[in-house]
Order: C-alpha cells, then structure tokens, then sequence
C-alpha cells in the first residue's frame, strides 16, 4: 500500500511539472513580446538592457501602423454589431424554429470555422475581380462576418440548449403575447450567450489575417496585414510595441465586457 | 415540444406537436441568404473557375476545360507542396496532441472551481492574440539572435546560433502553439464525459493509476483524439503567415502557392484549381469531424 502511493505521489508530480511546462510554452512566448516591446536594443536581442518607451512612440508615430490599427478598430466593431445581430437571430430561429433539416443548416453555418479561412478570402476576391468591383472596404468586413457569424451562432446555441423551453412556454401561458416572451423571456435569457459570441467576433476581426490577406488593398490596410509587410524587412521593437496594442485592445474588451455584464456566466459554455 | 409562440391560435396539448413552422423560423433567412451569396456561391464560382478558360464575363469563347488540374499533376512542385502541406499538418497534429492531453487531461478532471477558471484562461489567452503576434512571438524566441540561440551561447554550450527558424522546425513549433488550445479545448469536452467513476473503479481492483489511465480513460477519449486531431490538421494545412515567416524559403505550402499565383503570376484560374484541391481536403475533415463530434455528444455546436 505504501510503495503504491509513493508511486502515485511520483507520477502526480511528473504529471504537474508536464503540464507547468506546457503552460510555459503557451504563455511564455506572450511574455517575451512584453519584454521586447520596452527593451531599448535597436534590433530584437537578448537579454534585455533597460526600459523604454521609444518603440510605442515609434508605433504610434507611423502612419501605416496607427491607420492600420484604426481601420482594424473600426471593421471590428461594424463586424460585431452585425454578427451579433445575424448570428444570435439565426441561434434563435435553428433552436426554436422547428426548421427541417437545422441540424444540417447549423454545420453549414460553423464550417468557416474549419474550411481554410484564405479560402473564403481567395472566393470572395476572384469574385470581385471577375465582376470587376475591385477591393471595397465593405468585402473586407463582408469576408470578416462570415468567419465571426458562427461563434456568435455557437455560443447563443450552448444557451439556447441549456436553459428550459418551459420557461418561455409559462410565459405564453399566463397570457403574454409571442413578441412579448421573445423580447422579455427569450432575448434576456439568451444575452450571455450573444454577448460571449460578440467578444469571439470581435477578437476574430480585429486579429483577422488570412481572410483579409486577398481583400486588403493598398492604403486600406488593417493592423496585421501592416505588420505582416513590416516583418519581412524588418524585425524591430515597434513590432512588439504593435504586438503589445494589439494584445492589451483585446484584453481591454474582455475585461470591458466582463465589468459591464459579468463573463462569469459566459464562459462556462 | 409544442412551440408556444403561436400561442395566438391556442395552445395544443402536449404530445401532439403540430407541423406548422413558427414564426421565428424565418429569423434564419437573413443569416442563411448572407451565407449563400458572400460564402456558398464565391465558393462555387472558385470551383467553376477552375474549369474555365477564361472570365466568362469580360471574354467570350469560353469553355471548360481540364488543363489546370493536368497543370497541378503533371508538375511535381504542386504535387510536392500538396505532400510538403499535408507532412506539415501531420507533424503539427501528432505534437499539438501529446502537449494538449495532458493539458486537456488536467483540465478535465480539475475539482477546484477557481483552477478550473484559471486554466482555462490560460488556454484561452493565446487565442486572444493574432496569429501575426504569436508567429513574430516565436521569431523573437528561435532567431539567431533570439532568445534561445543567444542564452545558450552565453553559457558557452554553442559557437554558431542552432538553425531553429527558417526550416520545418521552426515552422511546427510555432503552428502548434497557436493551434494546440483548440485541441485542449475539443479534448475536454470529450474527456470531461468520462464517467470519472470507471478509473477509480479500475484503481480499485488493483490497476496503478497509469494503468487505468492507459486502459480506460485514454480508448474512451480516443472519440476527442479523433476529432481534435482532425480540427487541428484542417486549420494547420490552411495556415499562411507561420509557415511563411517561420519557413523562410525551405517551406512552401498549398496556401503560400495559392497566393503566389494571385500576386506574382496573377493566374485566378490556377489560384482556383490550387483552392480547390485544399478545400476537398477540408471538406473530407469537416465532415469526418462532424460525425465524431455529433456522435459523441448528440449535438454538432460543441467544439
């Protein structure tokens, strides 16, 4: 008895430091960007040698970076009003509608999230140029939703399946009228769900790269694609400074959104 | 379940559902047209390209013809970036797998609320950060001037920087970070049904706790393995910027081609051909994915 739990309390402890040392490799990475966006060298180098501001100053002084970031802000936002609205109305309607063959119509609905996402970009480029439209900004956001639409359908469909249709059936039975249950029972019963789908959308967009790469064009660039082009000439402190922003946005929403309504509920889907 | 938003007409009695759709139902049209024309026709016009010999549109004489995909078999590069994405995919599965279960296995079986809350948010966090981020993260960390390179040459265990980037080993290490929190995150799904009752059965009747893992937890996960394995691989082979930065010139892949002949030989057709052969690939993993998930769970939204 007491070898076996000596041999337990070994494989326990090999099987923690394993797994400290994968978090390690997940979060380290993240941790060393922090370090170079403030670390004065010229060029990306080890160890570090002080503090400095000088590489958000450099980010925040150039043109394409700040234009970049902000027109990755602005697709962000449209992209996740309209997600939000298309995807938790499409929840709604696969969930409760009754509709023949939904559970087909929901694969179809998350297979951007699988199918190669260059590829919705490359589909919706080629069709642009074999119409002749070019590249207009409202292509870029267009291929952005379709990648952001099925968490929004994902996470409003784990609510919709958890909480009871009874609920809602009650409603109707004391003699509330059907557009009165969906905007007073269903809508509120369902927020935590669109709301954590909308975080997803967001992220989604604002970090977006491969559907973006083919609906880009020059001068309409947004904050990673700016980056991409800087990377392969130059690997400077500003990268980690746009590193850093574009990291400390998304943190911001979260926690934004976590103050405002609480992701506690939300992120146990 | 009878729908109550008809309400209006009366409410049927249970057991007898009627076959009128509700009202709601028609919420999906909006999303399902938007889906149809920015997503199931440029798709269908990509395949439709790829057969054409010319834009139909701006030319006339146009026909179909087979010559891209004769192009994409008879020249070996094709072929070889098809092997060269496909190997890539492969590898990056097999590592992103043995890092993400016992990440997943933890996850899975955490009794403490608070843990489980703060693991999970050390999964996450990397995937709140761009691909462009965390592939640059790995360039500061496997360069010859990064990180690694330079510590160890400081401790004198090496004269010349390793050859850690510009390769398929740099290409994989930095692929499998930012892919392996989908695996963790598929894999706790599954492992998380386990009735956690059979291993402290198996313990008990003498079993060491390795042995009911390897006996019983790991064949009934074997359904998560599957379809983790199969999420990773479709989003792997897809990848663009890692292995563009992190490969340098010994890397080419199905996507690296596909813009390549957009941007440099501004071939749309051949673009198309390239497109499509990745998208069977795909689409044979999506649906594979889609039986294991829904076999598994009974639902297909859970991934």
């Amino acid at each position: 008895m007491k070898g076996r739990l000596r041999d337990l309390d070994i494989g326990a402890t090999a099987f923690r430091a394993l797994n400290i040392a994968i978090l390690v490799f997940l979060l380290g990475p993240l941790a060393i960007v922090a370090v170079f966006a403030v670390n004065p060298l010229p060029y990306i180098s080890f160890p570090p040698v002080g503090l400095t501001t000088r590489w958000f100053e450099k980010f925040f002084a150039s043109e394409a970076f700040v234009n970049g970031l902000l027109l990755s802000l602005k697709i962000a936002v449209i992209v996740t009003i309209i997600s939000g609205l298309l995807g938790a109305a499409a929840a709604i309607a696969l969930a409760r509608g009754r509709i023949p063959g939904a559970k087909l119509l929901i694969s179809a609905f998350l297979a951007p999230l699988m199918l190669p996402a260059i590829l919705t970009g490359f589909a919706i480029f080629q069709c642009l140029i074999t119409l002749g439209i070019g590249r207009p900004i409202w292509a870029l956001v267009v291929g952005h939703i379709i990648v952001a639409v099925p968490y929004v359908i994902r996470t409003t469909l784990a609510v919709l399946s958890d909480f009871d249709k009874r609920i809602e059936e009650a409603a109707s039975l004391f003699g509330a009228t059907p557009p009165r249950v969906f905007f007073e029972v269903t809508l509120p019963l369902i927020r935590p769900g669109v709301i954590a789908g909308c975080i997803f959308a967001f992220i989604t967009s604002f970090d977006q790269f491969p559907v973006s790469l083919f609906l880009v064009s020059p001068g309409n660039e947004t904050l990673p694609i700016v980056m991409f082009n800087y990377m392969k000439f130059d690997l400077d402190g500003a990268l980690a400074a746009a590193s850093m922003v574009s990291i400390l946005i998304s943190l911001a929403v979260v926690l934004t959104v976590d103050r405002l309504v609480g992701l506690r509920a939300t992120m146990n889907l | 379940m009878t729908a109550v938003t008809q309400v209006g007409k009366g409410i049927k009695p249970e057991g007898r559902a009627s076959r009128a759709i509700p009202a709601t139902a028609w919420l999906v049209v909006p999303t399902g047209l938007f889906f149809v024309i920015f997503f199931v026709l440029p798709f269908a016009l990509m395949a439709l390209l790829s057969i054409l010999s010319g834009n139909p549109l701006t030319q006339s004489n146009v026909g179909f013809t087979s010559r891209s995909y004769e192009r994409f078999a008879a020249d070996p590069l094709y072929l070889e970036a098809l092997w060269e994405t496909l190997w890539l995919g492969g590898l990056t599965t097999l590592a992103a797998l043995l890092m993400g279960y016992p990440i997943a296995l933890w996850l899975a079986r955490m009794r403490s609320k608070t843990g489980y809350t703060l693991l999970l948010m050390a999964v996450v966090a990397p995937m709140l950060t761009g691909i462009v981020v965390r592939t640059f993260a790995w360039m500061t960390i496997l360069s010859d001037k990064g990180v690694i390179n330079v510590s160890l040459a400081s401790l004198g265990l090496i004269d010349r920087p390793l050859p850690l980037m510009y390769n398929a080993f740099g290409t994989i290490v930095a692929l499998v970070h930012i892919y392996v929190p989908f695996m963790v995150l598929t894999l706790a799904g599954v492992i998380g049904r386990i009735d956690h009752r059979l291993e402290e059965a198996a313990i008990s009747l003498g079993a060491n706790r390795f042995r009911a893992f390897l006996e019983v937890t790991l064949p009934l996960s074997l359904p998560g393995i599957l379809a983790g394995s199969l999420l990773v691989f479709a989003l792997t082979i897809s990848a663009y910027v890692t292995p563009y930065l992190m490969g340098g010139s010994r890397v080419l892949t199905l996507p690296m081609l596909i813009y390549q002949q957009v941007s440099a030989s501004f071939n749309i057709a051949f673009a198309a051909t390239l497109g499509v052969v990745l998208l069977a690939v795909s689409l044979v993993l999506l649906m594979a994915y889609n039986r294991i998930i829904s076999q598994v769970s009974g639902r297909e939204d859970l991934a």
